[in-house]
């Protein structure tokens, strides 16, 4: 019995024992999340969000199994300015022919990476939009800086919708964030193309209104937050591809009020100097963050002069040995032959010509005194300029190394394209005069005398010579010629490959398609 | 008729003749006895008198007063008996000292028998079943193998414990049994979870193997030992030295990465078994069907793999040492175009005119090489009844086949155990193992944020690279890069230098009290300790004549730079668990229930700096430049990764009933809540039920000679997956997205990726019927089983479109549902043909059928990236197999413009109309779209394996098979041709479409950026020989003579030696994720091992 009586007692503990382990704490399987905040433990999430949205400006994952995420980087470059009689693929023969290659001959497929790149980037960068709408409307700020940041991502959104409808013509409007994956296959809204119309009328426009009527004047914010005026700017530029005139001319005069002028020399547009000037309406700002460059990966690196066999060796020159980058997007004949002859402070401030004597000793000193060696030893004869650089030790331009992400700004719109909108309008509006003006002012800036354009027609087509030397290589070229109705003509007077009817428009990525089931229909003739 | 009298009469006298010779030989004394209607008790006494034997009997008996006649002569007492107890109800019974016991047949005597039952090493036995034979009375044995039980003093004995041959004795007074363990498989032992079972009573699906069966090829990881060995289990090897090899157990049932099964290592779960000695394992087990499963719950839906590793057996120290020494090479190479070849192919399609230089490099020769390969092992084993130990210490060192690469390990263990006191005993198993892998240039993989088991851009640039180039002249280099934008594969390696140390603790401590023979008690608390850290360092290098042959090019990299990432991982659990196990009556009873309660965490630490010196005593942080960033971007992934906590709590239950040894019953369910799904989602059930019938221990089967054992058996089940990383249904915010405002940086945050916030496991319900049986005496034995798995809910990562936002577009998701349906059959013959020769035979061979059958809103799924062109190659979708290649058709080569013009869509419009005479034609639908097409997937139909061996006197010989048929393969590498500089395969080069060589199978010389298409598409099937062994073990008679050693095998062995692929590629063996399996961009090469090894004991 004794024994017994201890069994029973051991058993007992036993139990207790097996008890206290299955009791264990009521919160033990609430494991909080390690290492990664959340937008609950985020006090200053909004804000954050609103930043994040901003630096989608600048973000591009060139990589990725499809072809990445891209809103200004190498893809970005491709779809404008290789896309256009500006710039040629560049580089050597073969070297991503399957990509950028095909803009340049109007070859690209729905297949094309690049294409998807552009598309994905986008919708990512957007998402980033409205994630920050949706903490902005629940975060605990007072109401007037909600409104300002609320104004200043939604002119982000309505920039990336104005290239998307660009690019592919209607796309999905999104402006709600999934609920989880299977939004695809139950919300309509994303695999659903638009119209090109609803997308300026229903997305673009009231964003780019409630940023007027919410973002701060030039001046009374920080350079790089959106303003009023950029919004403006937008707005009139969206209203000119719709060919609005009365609302282009209203707003760009509105804009042309708010303290803007053109900066005195063309030279230092595209330089460090030149950021955020005072002809500076949108641009994308870089900086250094952490310790290094944090600028769009690869804008700079891939349109960078590139090396030959052999490379560079530049003994006795404080600078980099090897190459500047791949040598993308070089300026084509068709943009040197299109400068008026006098024209030599744009067209120098544009291109890198390489001095084409085999035997000279180096192809070109850029403005830092940078020497590029002779055309024997350099891929390419001509280099975009806007997109260059220093690498000097001494840091005339900040560089802390990194060539894939140099602090770059990218200036997409700037007060010289306000007053050749309000040319362009006043002359479709047959204010001639006004029209002449605003034309004057800029070709002055250029060293340029004054048109000589009087009929409507002539001074059309001299504001939109104007465009396209003023803002070559500024990514809005082939848009303009879209816009203008005379695509197919001059691109097959470039003698491109250009078919009317179906390259004025991207393909929808096949990609795309695919995931959605096929619900995203195709443009026509892809 | 005659003859046949006569036949008779002669028969019975030769009967009788031999009645007279067995009686004599029988040693009685022969009586006489003449009496008539006499009663027993009288018959008794005379032969008392006539013979000297003694009677005992009690009077009262019924029948011992029966009136009987007696008349013979010179007849041995036995024959009396039988004779006059004949139709009494009597029996006798001789015992020793002249005595006979008279007893009544229907009443035996019953005795006190008390006895202690043993193993081999005089060690007790607890638990052993003591029974009558044909009754259903029993006991079982203590703690102390000691047992006591009345039994009828003529009755017989069985003596039974699982793993042991059942013993049949007559009883004594008193019994001492020594047991001894069985070689019959049906006997064995097989390990389950928390707890074993005889194999026999066993209703799930489950394989095992013996450590010693493992030891016997050269691998670094055990389950690599496991290829072909097991029906339904497929391995795929990992070609790099220290990798895990793939395992899939009866198909891919998820999409998840996490496909792999659940590691089980002395009640350890784990994902990752490389730091366990191959030497150290005792038995390794797999459990394949839910049944069996179940009791591992959510972690078990893609199989489980049970280890254990060897205890101390107590006795005289037992020392024992392993040792083998082997080279390494790659099985099969590809062989690439030679400078002229490639000369001529570029010219042809076209591009830059290439001129000669005089080399012609052959870009793998020049950075593959045979490595080494050794491993050591000693282990030192024994103890006394309260305590029995086992140390061991491992050695493995493995070059690999590529230059800087190389794989060492460092293992130790010690596994105690002690007897506290009659009811309790304590134990610990510990292991450490330091593993330092120097890898070869890998490719960071931004998909997954892991790194790519591959060798990485070196092997891809090695296949680029030009045959003009040479390759490196002294300590410079070709310049590839200058010449195609390749990078110099020997360069890609021979600047990176990348180190993984590796160090992991692992043990388990526990407790078993059993108050009661049937009651057990045991509390385990596991830890498993991971710190590895890494460290990769990039050497700084110019584009110029210093580094490379002519300067110039893409390839440098002007700053060194360091990485550091320190990760440190931690997992605990503690199992509790009580085990009831009661023989009642004809019923056998093992009830267990339990708690697990788990929590693993991960901490990650990076660090980064550029201009660190390239001394590599100077590889630490503080060396580098100040001013460079502390951590890279592409980190993000990988610290996210690598920084989790997470808990689990389980209950778990499970009975085992049999009755009458023959009727099989098993029930299981464990109820998991993880912390890894969302709080509605939280708890998920696995149940499951097995019945088994043992056919043969039926009374009608008694008399049939076929089967020595036949059993049917069946099962349902529910098992669940939860492999998915911590975080999986939260937002995250992705930090430090810089934006500058009025130049002042900023850093912002996103939610870049979408998350589930419905995330919940995946179930896989499974049923099964097999069949085990032996026969022809137990030389053949066989199983044969159904099983039918469907994955509902599937995780998968979805590729989700681009408007949802998420970057990357993969979301993870429960989104299909994946049948895999199939029938194994393993078979073994084994005879011993006599005492010097025996041999087997033994295969087994696994049909799978894998299928998508739903999927939610019936989105496919696209993976499988091999470049910018083929942004995909595989769809999962319904009908097929997961992973399947989706590719454009090529219907053959155009041999002239007039078959290009002929090529039209329904309108007439010509539909390749760019295309020359030698392109491809493609299939287009009707309507003149392209079409994709299905072209198979990864996943075998067949795959099975063979093994035959002998041992002939003191040598020993095996030899083992292994296929795998119906699989396709992509052939990434050739599909990701980028420029037409890149080189060609000299096939490619040869085989080529030209005027005079108008095959319709190869294109002409094109520079590549060809679509995907079913010409990337090659088979799959590959048979090889797995393993050769040949050992020679000294015989026992030399042994005695040298006294010093207890045995000693030398052996040589030649792992995958060779191997019959279809694939042209390196390596039919692709390890990857489920859906972008199969598609060979960078492997590391399989290897082929030839060693010589000794395993000695003293």
């Amino acid at each position: 019995m004794d024994k017994m009586n201890s069994h029973m007692k051991i058993s007992k503990y036993l139990l207790i024992l097996l008890t206290l382990s299955m009791g264990c704490s009521k919160n033990f399987l609430d494991a909080p999340l390690q290492g990664q905040s959340t937008p609950q433990n985020d006090p200053n999430v909004a804000t954050n969000l609103v930043t994040g949205a901003y630096s989608s400006l600048i973000y591009t994952d060139a990589g990725g199994p499809f072809g990445g995420f891209d809103t200004h980087g190498f893809a970005f470059i491709s779809a404008t300015n290789i896309m256009s009689d500006d710039a040629d693929k560049g580089s050597f023969a073969g070297d991503q022919q399957s990509t950028a290659g095909q803009f340049d001959d109007f070859s690209y497929t729905s297949g094309n990476s690049f294409v998807n790149s552009v598309w994905s980037g986008h919708y990512a960068a957007i998402s980033r939009v409205n994630n920050s709408i949706n903490a902005i409307a629940v975060a605990p700020i007072d109401s007037a800086t909600a409104r300002r940041l609320r104004g200043e991502v939604l002119f982000i959104r309505a920039y990336y919708y104005f290239n998307l409808v660009r690019f592919f013509g209607g796309v999905p409007i999104v402006t709600v964030i999934p609920d989880g994956p299977q939004a695809a296959n139950t919300n309509p809204a994303f695999v659903t193309r638009a119209s090109a119309q609803d997308v300026y009328n229903t997305e673009i426009i009231p964003d780019l209104q409630y940023s007027i009527a919410n973002c701060p004047l030039r001046g009374n914010t920080p350079a790089g937050r959106i303003t009023k005026g950029a919004a403006q700017t937008l707005l009139a530029k969206v209203y000119m591809y719709l060919q609005n005139w009365q609302a282009v001319k209203d707003l760009t005069d509105s804009v042309m009020t708010e303290g803007y002028a053109l900066a005195p020399d063309y030279r230092t547009l595209w330089r460090t100097v030149g950021d955020n000037n005072i002809e500076s309406i949108f641009e994308i700002e870089t900086g250094s963050y952490g310790n290094t460059d944090a600028g769009i990966p690869l804008y700079s690196e891939c349109q960078g002069p590139r090396a030959f066999a052999g490379g560079w060796n530049n003994p006795g020159f404080n600078y980099p040995t090897g190459d500047l980058g791949w040598g993308f997007g070089t300026p084509s004949q068709t943009l040197i032959n299109s400068y008026e002859p006098n024209d030599t402070i744009r067209k120098n401030a544009t291109i890198i010509a390489l001095n084409p004597d085999p035997n000279a000793p180096y192809g070109a000193i850029l403005w830092d005194g940078f020497v590029i060696p002779s055309q024997s030893k350099v891929q390419n004869s001509t280099y975009n300029y806007k997109a260059y650089h220093s690498e000097r030790n001494d840091n005339i331009e900040p560089y802390f190394g990194n060539r894939d992400r140099k602090e770059k700004n990218v200036h997409l719109l700037r007060f010289a394209e306000v007053l050749l909108m309000n040319a362009e309008a006043a002359n479709e509006l047959n204010m001639t005069g006004t029209a002449q003006a605003d034309l004057n002012l800029v070709r002055s800036r250029a060293g340029l005398p004054n048109t000589v354009a009087g009929d409507q027609t002539s001074l059309r087509n001299a504001i939109w010579q104007e465009r396209h030397v003023e803002l070559a290589l500024e990514h809005d070229r082939f848009f303009d010629l879209v816009r203008q109705g005379r695509a197919a003509q001059v691109m097959i007077a470039a003698g491109k490959n250009f078919t009317p009817g179906k390259n004025e428009i991207l393909p929808i990525p096949g990609v795309q398609i695919a995931l959605s089931g096929g619900k995203l229909t195709q443009n026509p003739g892809y | 008729m005659k003859i046949s009298s006569y036949m008779k009469g002669n028969f019975l006298l030769v009967f009788v003749t031999l009645l007279w010779l067995s009686a004599n030989a029988s040693g009685q004394p022969l009586v006489s006895i003449h009496m008539k209607n006499a009663e027993i008790t009288q018959v008794l006494s005379t032969i008392e008198k006539e013979s000297g034997y003694h009677f005992l009997f009690n009077s009262r008996l019924n029948g011992i007063h029966k009136v009987v006649d007696v008349d013979v002569d010179n007849a041995d007492i036995s024959q009396v008996l039988n004779n006059i107890f004949s139709g009494t109800g009597l029996q006798f019974k001789m015992l020793e000292n002249k005595l006979i016991v008279v007893s009544s047949t229907e009443v035996a005597q019953d005795i006190q028998v008390t006895g202690k039952i043993t193993n081999e090493n005089n060690e007790p036995l607890s638990g052993v079943s003591v029974t009558l034979k044909g009754k259903t009375n029993g006991t079982t044995t203590d703690q102390n193998g000691n047992f006591s039980i009345t039994t009828p003093e003529n009755a017989t004995l069985v003596i039974s414990y699982v793993g042991y041959t059942t013993q049949e004795l007559a009883v004594t007074a008193t019994m001492n049994v020594k047991l001894t363990q069985s070689a019959k498989i049906m006997d064995q032992v097989v390990v389950v979870g928390y707890g074993t079972q005889r194999k026999l009573d066993i209703t799930g699906a489950t394989a095992s193997v013996k450590g010693a069966e493992l030891v016997k090829q050269p691998v670094t990881t055990a389950t690599q030992a496991l290829q072909g060995k097991m029906a339904g289990v497929q391995i795929i090897t990992a070609g790099q030295p220290g990798a895990l090899p793939v395992v899939r157990i009866r198909g891919v049932g998820t999409m998840l990465s996490g496909a792999d099964p659940l590691y089980v290592v002395d009640g350890i779960l784990t994902n990752d078994i490389t730091n366990i000695n191959t030497s150290d394992i005792v038995d390794l087990t797999v459990l394949k069907d839910a049944s069996s499963e179940a009791i591992y719950g959510v972690r078990a839906a893609n199989g489980v793999i049970i280890i254990t590793t060897k205890q101390g057996v107590s006795g005289k120290i037992k020392v024992n040492y392993f040792g083998n020494f082997g080279v390494r090479s790659a099985t099969n190479l590809v062989k690439m175009a030679n400078s002229q070849q490639y000369i001529d192919y570029v010219q042809a399609s076209l591009g830059p005119t290439v001129a000669p230089t005089g080399y012609s490099t052959d870009w793998f020769s020049s950075f593959l090489r045979n490595g080494f390969e050794q491993t050591h092992n000693i282990s030192l084993s024994g103890g006394s009844e309260n305590n029995k130990f086992l140390f061991s210490a491992g050695y493995v060192n493995d070059q690999g086949i590529v230059i800087d690469n190389s794989y060492k390990r460092w293992t130790f263990r010690l596994n105690d155990e002690y007897k506290i006191n009659s009811i309790a005993k304590f134990g610990f198993n510990a292991s450490y193992a330091n593993a330092v892998t120097q890898s070869v240039n890998q490719a960071y993989n931004s998909t997954n944020g892991t790194q790519n088991q591959g060798v990485g851009s070196s092997f891809s640039d090695a296949y680029r690279a030009s045959p003009t180039i040479p390759s490196k002249i002294g300590n410079r280099y070709g310049n590839t890069s200058v010449f195609q934008n390749v990078g110099n594969p020997i360069l890609d390696i021979e600047n990176n230098n990348n180190r993984n140390n590796d160090n992991r603790i692992q043990g388990t401590g526990y407790v078993e009290i059993k108050p009661l023979s049937w009651l057990t008690f045991r509390s385990a608390l596991s830890g498993d300790l991971d710190v590895p850290d890494n460290r990769t360092y990039n050497y700084a290098f110019a584009a110029d004549t210093t580094t490379f042959l002519t300067g110039g090019g893409n390839q440098s990299n002007s700053k060194s730079n360091l990485t550091i990432g320190n990760l440190k991982k931690f997992h605990w659990l503690w199992d509790n668990t009580l085990t009831f196990n009661k023989r009642i009556g004809k019923s056998n009873l093992t009830v267990l229930a339990g708690v697990v309660t788990e929590e693993a965490n991960s901490n990650y630490n990076t660090s980064y700096r550029q201009s660190v010196p390239a001394n590599p005593n100077l590889w630490y942080i503080p060396e580098g430049d100040p001013q460079t960033q502390q951590t890279g971007p592409q980190d993000q992934p990988t610290i996210a990764a690598n920084i989790y906590n997470w808990t689990r709590l389980s209950y778990i239950g499970r009975v085992n009933y049999s009755y009458n040894d023959r009727y099989l019953l098993t029930a299981t369910i464990r109820a998991d809540g993880s912390s890894l799904f969302p709080p509605q989602n939280r708890w998920a059930y696995s149940p499951s039920i097995g019945v088994g019938w043992i056919v043969t221990k039926e009374d009608f089967m008694q008399n049939q000679k076929l089967f020595d054992m036949l059993k049917i058996k069946g099962s349902w089940g529910k098992v669940g997956n939860d492999n998915v990383p911590a975080g999986s249904f939260t937002n995250t915010l992705t930090p430090n997205l810089p934006y500058f405002f009025g130049g002042t940086a900023s850093g912002g945050v996103a939610i870049t990726q979408l998350k589930d916030q419905n995330l919940t496991w995946e179930q896989v319900e499974e049923t099964d019927i097999g069949l085990e049986f032996s026969t022809l005496k137990q030389k053949l034995t066989g199983e044969i089983n159904y099983y039918n798995k469907l994955n509902n809910n599937a995780l998968i990562n979805v590729v989700v479109p681009s408007t949802l936002g998420s970057q990357p577009s993969y979301v993870l998701t429960n989104a299909a549902s994946i049948q895999n349906q199939g029938v194994e059959v393993s078979l073994r013959w084994s005879e011993p043909i006599n005492s010097s020769f025996s041999y087997y035979v033994s295969g087994n061979i696994t049909y799978n059928n894998n299928n998508v059958v739903g999927l939610n809103g019936g989105q496919p799924y696209i993976d499988g990236p091999v470049g910018a062109n083929q942004p995909y190659v595989t769809k999962t979708d319904n009908g097929h197999p997961v992973g399947s290649f989706y590719v454009q058709k090529v219907l053959g080569v155009f041999q002239n413009q007039a078959e290009i013009n002929a090529y039209t869509d329904k309108n007439g419009k010509i539909l390749q109309s760019d295309a020359q005479p030698g392109d491809f034609k493609y299939e287009y639908t009707p309507d003149g779209k392209l079409d994709s097409v299905f072209a198979g997937s990864y996943q075998p139909k067949f795959y099975f394996g063979l093994s035959l061996g002998f041992t002939y006197k003191a040598f020993d010989f095996s030899i083992d098979f292994y296929g795998n048929v119906g699989n396709k393969i992509y052939n990434g590498k050739k599909a990701l041709r980028q420029t037409a500089l890149d080189n060609i395969e000299a096939s490619t080069a040869t085989d080529r479409w030209t005027q005079k060589n108008p095959t319709n199978s190869e294109p002409r010389a094109n520079s590549g950026n060809l679509p995907a298409s079913t010409y990337f598409v090659e088979s799959g099937d590959f048979y090889r020989i797995n393993n050769i062994n040949l050992g020679y073990t000294l015989p026992p008679s030399v042994i005695q003579k040298l006294k010093v050693i207890s045995s000693l095998r030398v052996f040589f062995t030649a792992q995958n030696p060779v191997t019959i692929q279809k694939y042209s590629g390196f390596s039919s063996e692709l390890p990857g994720s489920p859906t972008s399996s199969g598609i060979e961009l960078n492997p590391y090469p399989t290897t082929k091992t030839f060693a010589v090894g000794i395993n000695l004991g003293l």
